[in-house]
């Protein structure tokens, strides 16, 4: 699967922690511990929008792992 | 692939064949090797498939990467120059950083890798060099470039290595620690000690509450970054400063819990591989462990199959880690 655009609504779930995932790709995990974070501490759409780049790039440039295709599955099924 | 523990000449024979090396030992046995295409750093602690976990300073752990690399470029980097590790990592393929327990760029990657450009986008593996710990204070820990033959007590080496066509590489993590049902610890400053705590979100002394908890430092505390558990490990506590010291630094914004205790380490692992880790014994191409988990559950003469490799003073899963596994898995896709 290629990795879906930045302006999918499921990447904005992501970081702001509206849903939750059980997720395989481990960068992409402890990236996630920090950034839902972020966007706890500041709700702005600058914040979520440079959030949503930094998961997706680690997404795209891991692209041909299993477990970033697992993840992908399991957030845009 | 080799992952075993080697005399010098047997590891001299593959460097001067022109093999791929990731090497741990101690300090006069890397410094008798030739030059060649190879990172070391130094520790006498390790975990071998035949002998299970061990001390020696006459031989050397290797890890041979040459099935799965097309090419590899060696490189040193200072605390600043660490800051790039991802960003310059190969695009198919990974890297391989070793540390010196206790150098500024062994502080410098743990408080600030996180932060570092790029994090995550390529697969970056690790772990901190150490020494005996009879010679703890008395000798410092080094990383060596084979290469160059330049062995360093400040900086770090990184092995990139793109891997040969159809693969590609995955870093994982095996945690034994889960975190106990306790209160929840919030720290206000980044750092490797801290005098206060937010327990519950109520400010405290974290030294007294320690005591006053008769918490096991031997128990990590752990923080769950959406479902990786992390642990930060205890170094001690100066009652007197009201000061807790830990081997890897607390984050603010990170809600940590006290790990709940593991009764037996080498039964737990057998648990957790047959449980929730679905590795192949054949993919996975580097592994370490950590010094605190040898010495707190007694891995001297234990097995940890399919793992072995050096025991070391810190961990490199993408950012510095505590009293955890972790390993480089190569895939064919």
């Amino acid at each position: 699967m290629d990795v879906p655009s930045m302006s999918r609504p499921q990447w904005t779930d992501l970081v702001t922690g509206k849903k939750t995932y059980q997720l395989k790709f481990l960068a992409a995990k402890i990236l996630l511990g920090r950034l839902v974070h972020s966007v706890k501490e500041n709700p702005t759409p600058a914040n979520i929008k440079s959030c949503i780049e930094q998961v997706y790039n680690v997404y795209a440039k891991n692209a041909g792992s299993p477990s970033v295709q697992e993840d992908l599955t399991t957030i845009f099924g | 692939m080799i992952q075993d523990i080697m005399t010098v000449a047997e590891t001299a024979k593959l460097i001067e064949a022109g093999n791929v090396l990731l090497l741990a030992g101690d300090e006069a046995v890397l410094r008798q090797l030739p030059k060649g295409n190879w990172i070391g750093g130094t520790i006498p602690y390790f975990i071998s498939h035949a002998e299970g976990g061990l001390a020696t300073r006459d031989r050397i752990f290797v890890t041979d990467v040459t099935g799965v690399a097309q090419s590899v470029e060696i490189v040193e980097r200072d605390a600043n120059g660490l800051a790039k590790v991802y960003a310059e990592g190969p695009q198919e393929g990974f890297s391989v950083v070793i540390i010196p327990a206790l150098s500024k760029a062994h502080l410098s990657f743990a408080l600030n890798a996180p932060n570092y450009k790029d994090f995550g986008v390529r697969p970056l593996i690790g772990w901190i060099s150490g020494v005996h710990l009879d010679d703890l204070g008395k000798v410092t820990p080094k990383v060596f470039n084979g290469v160059t033959g330049n062995a360093l007590e400040e900086g770090a080496v990184v092995l990139q290595a793109t891997l040969k066509p159809g693969k590609v590489a995955e870093v994982g993590i095996v945690n034994l620690f889960e975190q106990g049902g306790g209160d929840i610890l919030t720290f206000p400053a980044d750092g490797f000690s801290a005098k206060e705590v937010l327990v519950n979100g109520e400010k405290r002394n974290f030294a007294a509450y320690i005591v006053k908890n008769k918490l096991d430092t031997r128990l990590p505390l752990v923080a769950d970054y959406y479902g990786a558990l992390v642990n930060i490990s205890f170094q001690g506590i100066d009652e007197v400063e009201g000061e807790v010291k830990f081997y890897a630094p607390v984050f603010t914004g990170i809600r940590y819990k006290h790990a709940k205790p593991v009764a037996d380490y080498g039964e737990a692992f057998k648990a957790c591989l047959e449980n929730k880790c679905q590795l192949s014994e054949d993919r996975v191409v580097f592994s370490c462990n950590c010094i605190l988990n040898y010495l707190y559950s007694g891995l001297e003469g234990k097995k940890t199959d399919p793992f072995v490799g050096p025991i070391t003073f810190g961990e490199i899963a993408y950012q510095l880690l505590n009293q955890t596994l972790v390993y480089l898995e190569v895939h064919d896709v």
